[in-house]
């Protein structure tokens, strides 16, 4: 099958999502956060379940950046440039994580997987409207959650993830860093390109609204991570 | 006889053509690949041909083309790489791309390699020299691929030989570009 040839799926709130990549069949896709693993914070299980998870975030995010560079080929060379090197990225984190998983007694396919990121993000039909979504939206998002998730490693005494979980924010910033010099360049030179991110982002809150099961509503409010946001080119007040 | 500037750019061009299609390729084959491993390593090469495709598109610009510049090759060429794009068995695509593809460019390379000046052609040949040691690195990293995951250790032989025997048949693949009428005063 060709990239191009995956079709839609219709999920929680008749939201149309991308349908899903490829998956070994080790793995149970579910396409509800409802059904996703619950375990006590901290236990064994849940720390194998957050790697897991990791491990599917990061292929999502190799997937993304692989699709955008199929689907866009009169992109600006400097964009796709940063698309393939972000593959590269991912392809690290996806590894370095699965490798810690197994190092602590998980395997592939533990536990079950959600492909919700492919699939909202894949719907967008512009380079500037994904990169809007994935890039800024989602690993700016990261910067903060993997920044929490470095403190949660080392409280629990995990250092080696602790580790992992740093490094892999350190690239994420390269990642956020690009997109927010391109929009920029584009708020210059091409301003109506950016109707377009704009688009996205609306499209996106209807979508999460929906797609977010009720009983899932964010429990705290996770801290921004000043330093690298602003590293990677968001305006901090 | 030795390659002139011309030939040199529509060359280091075509390749630069050709490394964009190959990112492509495997940049089309990551989502729908299921095996992991494999999407990892067809994923990290993306970032890998990439490369090449930068370094020879700095160089056009040294060669009187523009930064970035691309030339498409022959048509039979463009067929091949089409072709092995539209594999969809994951043990297909590794030894299409690994076998046959990157063995095949960088026999290409080596070619090239031959038919330039060092001297004068210095900063291809460097490029080259570079791509070359990644072509080697990623073929070994396809081979402990298929050392680790067994759903893709073998191919259909036959089918991988003619594969090869068709890419070792386009012994000329650049077409360059059309000759400048020259103005009459």
């Amino acid at each position: 099958m060709d990239s191009a040839d995956i079709g839609t799926i219709t999920v929680r709130g008749g939201v149309t999502l991308r349908a899903g990549p490829a998956r070994e069949p080790c793995f149970r896709i579910v396409t509800d956060q409802a059904d996703m693993a619950r375990f006590p914070e901290g236990s064994p299980e849940h720390r194998r379940e957050m790697l897991h998870g990791d491990v599917n975030e990061e292929v999502q995010s190799l997937e993304i950046a692989a699709q955008s560079l199929a689907d866009f080929p009169d992109a600006p060379w400097d964009i796709r440039f940063h698309l393939a090197r972000q593959c590269w990225d991912e392809v690290r984190h996806a590894r370095a994580f699965l490798r810690r998983l197994i190092e602590l007694g998980g395997r592939k396919g533990e536990f079950p997987i959600i492909n919700q990121e492919w699939g909202v993000v894949c719907m967008f039909d512009s380079l500037v409207g994904r990169l809007a979504v994935q890039n800024r939206l989602f690993e700016g998002g990261s910067l903060d959650v993997f920044k929490e998730g470095v403190a949660a490693w080392t409280a629990w005494g995990d250092h080696v993830t602790a580790e992992i979980m740093d490094a892999v924010v350190a690239d994420e910033v390269q990642h956020v860093r690009f997109a927010n010099d391109w929009f920029e360049r584009l708020r210059k030179e091409e301003p109506r390109a950016l109707l377009k991110a704009i688009a996205a982002m609306d499209a996106l809150r209807v979508r999460a609204a929906a797609l977010t099961p009720p009983e899932m509503k964010m429990a705290h409010e996770i801290p921004i991570n000043v330093e690298d946001r602003r590293d990677a080119g968001f305006a901090i007040e | 006889m030795q390659l002139n500037v011309r030939q040199r750019g529509d060359h280091v061009a075509t390749f630069r053509w050709i490394e964009v299609r190959l990112m492509e390729t495997l940049a089309r084959w990551v989502p729908t690949t299921p095996e992991t491993e494999v999407k990892l390593t067809l994923g990290s090469h993306i970032w890998d041909v990439a490369q090449h495709a930068d370094s020879l598109g700095r160089r056009t610009h040294e060669l009187r083309l523009p930064p970035q510049h691309s030339l498409e090759p022959s048509a039979a060429y463009v067929g091949l790489l089409g072709d092995v794009a539209a594999s969809t068995q994951s043990d297909r695509r590794v030894a299409a791309f690994y076998d046959c593809m990157l063995a095949g460019l960088a026999r290409r390379y080596r070619d090239y390699v031959a038919r330039v000046d060092p001297l004068l052609d210095g900063p291809t040949l460097r490029i080259v020299e570079h791509i070359l040691v990644d072509i080697a690195r990623m073929k070994t990293e396809g081979q402990a691929l298929r050392d680790e995951v067994p759903g893709v250790a073998s191919t259909d032989a036959a089918w991988l030989e003619g594969l090869r025997r068709r890419e070792a048949e386009l012994a000329d693949i650049v077409v360059g570009r059309p000759v400048e009428p020259v103005a009459v005063a």
